[in-house]
């Protein structure tokens, strides 16, 4: 074989090399979903709609959803009766369910429109509206809703990307609960 | 035979000279970059060096998203913290991943993006050489053929040249090839291969809304001189000259600013708070009246709301006799406000609350009587608005049939929140409140 044709086919077995590599790489967005999960959760902390400081390191021991959230975003108008349901539904109350405390963190919004949207729309868990960009970049925010539970250790268990429904997340804590018991009886 | 070796001695000049202004031109384009010299610089050059996460090939410094506008300030604080590139650029990969970063890292795949434009050079001086080599045998034996074995000092000769044009253009081709997987890597989108030669009005215009003043001034005059007639530079540049004590230069900016186009909200509500501040409460109200009538973005209701910037201008009139002038203005208000529909109410309450304080200012019977009408359908809008119920609690104490109401009212405002102190002032001063 003469040297320029062994050349060129060498060349063409590299690219034909490179396309297999780029084709089976790892897509974009799944690095997107599972950013953060099994990592220690970024620091949430600021002055709620009432006025109260709230820091994420002061919920310890227990499990926390943090949401991300506009008071423009139809996908958050949305999932805004689910997470009203989650939280009633762990708020404490029943022994037999796992407590779970939600904080929801405006992303470029205004207090006086997100008073209204939970006047509005119920929810009464504490709600950071100003000085959050920080924290949206922290958590690797891209586009709201974004949601993480976050375990009683302070770990990211699950984040979930848009809107949530309140049978995911239920199927979402019980996995982390499963995961969880199973890390602490080394199974 | 001397005259072959003269002609290839001028080619071979020609040839390191050709060789010579190309790699100095490639060298100083190389050395010629300057490192950023301001914060604001540093805050510029890092946006640009990464993709805004939700955008299709717009930079973090060119897109106006919410992202990337907080992407930008947090790479401010950063900055301003003192923290170095490197740091800023670990934080954003490590959140936002490294498909983000427009300068990637020698490791892993996307090593690839250094490697292979080498690769390419290589590969296109080896073909080059490969081509010309065979290029060159033929012809020359062909000569060889033609003039078997009477000149073999110029064969010698004509090797010689070959060889230099190879050397040479391997050399530029290394050169070119090194040069450009460099600024492959430096690249925006939009920018050429040479590299940014000067930032948009966009990025400039996004850098300085979170600049200090004197850092904001700055990029605004930047933005001016790409585009004198960017009214969004113009107003904002007054405005922040204004808050900075420049008021002189403040107004020829916020009057070039309207000249160039009237329809821009934002000025009108500058231009209105500075003209009050000097003074000109009646070309205050003109601005606001235009503004009125504008499709002002909501943030520009909720600025006047809160600065209670229009009740200050009717006031002002009033003082000044110019009642009429004064409700013109709180009813062209009101109307904007009614179109705001439900949005509106509010400021409609606090709207109509000045108005009927200004009518029972007047203390004229009638226009009492018709403020004091405009009072109640204020609280009947804002039953929460302060200056609704303070206004009609003083109102009516002149009016003994109202006395219940009163009491009501100042009940209600004791209830407020955080009602505005000097209202609570007032009406300790009246005796309506305990001090």
């Amino acid at each position: 074989m003469k040297p320029v044709r062994r050349a060129a086919l060498a060349v063409g077995l590299v690219l034909a090399v490179l396309v297999v590599v780029f084709a089976t790489r790892e897509a974009g967005q799944d690095r997107m979903t599972t950013h953060l999960v099994g990592a220690v959760a970024p620091p949430v902390a600021g002055i709620t709609l009432e006025d109260a400081l709230w820091d994420l390191d002061d919920q310890r021991g227990r499990w926390v959803l943090v949401n991300f959230f506009s008071t423009t975003c139809v996908p958050c108008i949305e999932e805004h009766p689910e997470l009203v349901a989650f939280a009633e539904a762990h708020d404490g109350s029943d022994p037999a369910v796992p407590e779970v405390r939600v904080v929801s963190v405006a992303f470029d919004d205004r207090p006086s429109a997100i008073s209204r949207f939970f006047a509005g729309h119920g929810g009464r868990w504490p709600v950071l509206p100003a000085d959050t960009g920080r924290i949206a970049v922290d958590w690797g925010v891209v586009a709201v809703p974004e949601s993480y539970l976050v375990t009683p250790s302070g770990h990211v268990a699950v984040k979930v990307v848009g809107g949530v429904v309140r049978d995911d997340l239920e199927g979402l804590l019980d996995r982390a609960l499963a995961t969880l018991a199973g890390d602490r009886t080394g199974s | 035979m001397s005259g072959r070796s003269a002609g290839a001695g001028r080619s071979r000049a020609v040839w390191l000279l050709v060789l010579a202004v190309v790699v100095g031109s490639l060298v100083a384009s190389e050395v010629g970059d300057q490192a950023p010299r301001t914060n604001a610089d540093r805050v510029h050059a890092l946006a640009g060096d990464f993709a805004c996460p939700v955008c299709q090939g717009q930079s973090l410094g060119e897109s106006d998203v919410p992202i990337a506008r907080t992407i930008r300030t947090t790479i401010r604080t950063m900055v301003d913290e003192g923290r170095t590139d490197a740091e800023v650029r670990t934080m954003l990969v490590d959140r936002f991943g490294e498909d983000i970063d427009y300068t990637p890292t020698g490791r892993g795949l996307t090593g690839l993006v250094w490697v292979l434009p080498v690769l390419a050079a290589a590969a296109a001086i080896t073909g080059v050489s490969l081509a010309v080599a065979r290029w060159t045998s033929g012809r020359s034996g062909s000569e060889m053929d033609s003039v078997a074995g009477s000149d073999g000092a110029a064969t010698s000769g004509n090797t010689s040249n070959r060889n230099l044009v190879l050397v040479g253009v391997a050399v530029v081709a290394v050169l070119a090839g090194v040069l450009v997987a460099r600024t492959a890597g430096d690249r925006t989108a939009g920018d050429a291969l040479t590299g940014d030669i000067r930032s948009s009005t966009r990025t400039l215009l996004a850098e300085a809304g979170v600049a200090a003043p004197a850092e904001a001034d700055a990029l605004y005059t930047r933005v001016l001189e790409i585009q004198p007639s960017n009214v969004k530079a113009l107003a904002y540049r007054g405005w922040s000259r204004w808050r900075t004590g420049d008021r002189v230069a403040a107004l020829v900016d916020l009057d070039d600013a309207v000249a160039s186009d009237g329809a821009f909200a934002d000025v009108r509500v500058f231009r209105a708070s500075a003209r009050h501040t000097e003074g000109d409460h009646a070309g205050a109200a003109v601005d606001l009246t235009v503004l009125d009538g504008l499709d002002a973005p909501p943030i520009v209701g909720d600025l006047l709301a809160a600065s209670r910037l229009r009740q200050r201008i009717a006031g002002a009139l009033a003082s000044e006799g110019e009642l009429l002038a004064a409700l013109e203005l709180l009813d062209s208000g009101l109307d904007a406000a009614e179109r705001a529909g439900a949005g509106g109410r509010s400021e409609r309450a606090a709207l109509l609350a000045e108005r009927g304080w200004l009518l029972a200012s007047t203390r004229v019977p009638e226009l009492v009587e018709r403020g004091l009408a405009g009072l109640d359908e204020a609280v009947a809008v804002g039953p929460t608005d302060p200056y609704a119920l303070a206004y009609r609690a003083v109102v009516g104490m002149a009016v003994p049939a109202r006395t219940d109401q009163v009491a009501a009212d100042v009940r209600a405002f004791a209830a407020l929140e955080d009602p505005p102190a000097d209202l609570t002032a007032a009406l300790v001063s009246l005796g309506l409140l305990d001090g």
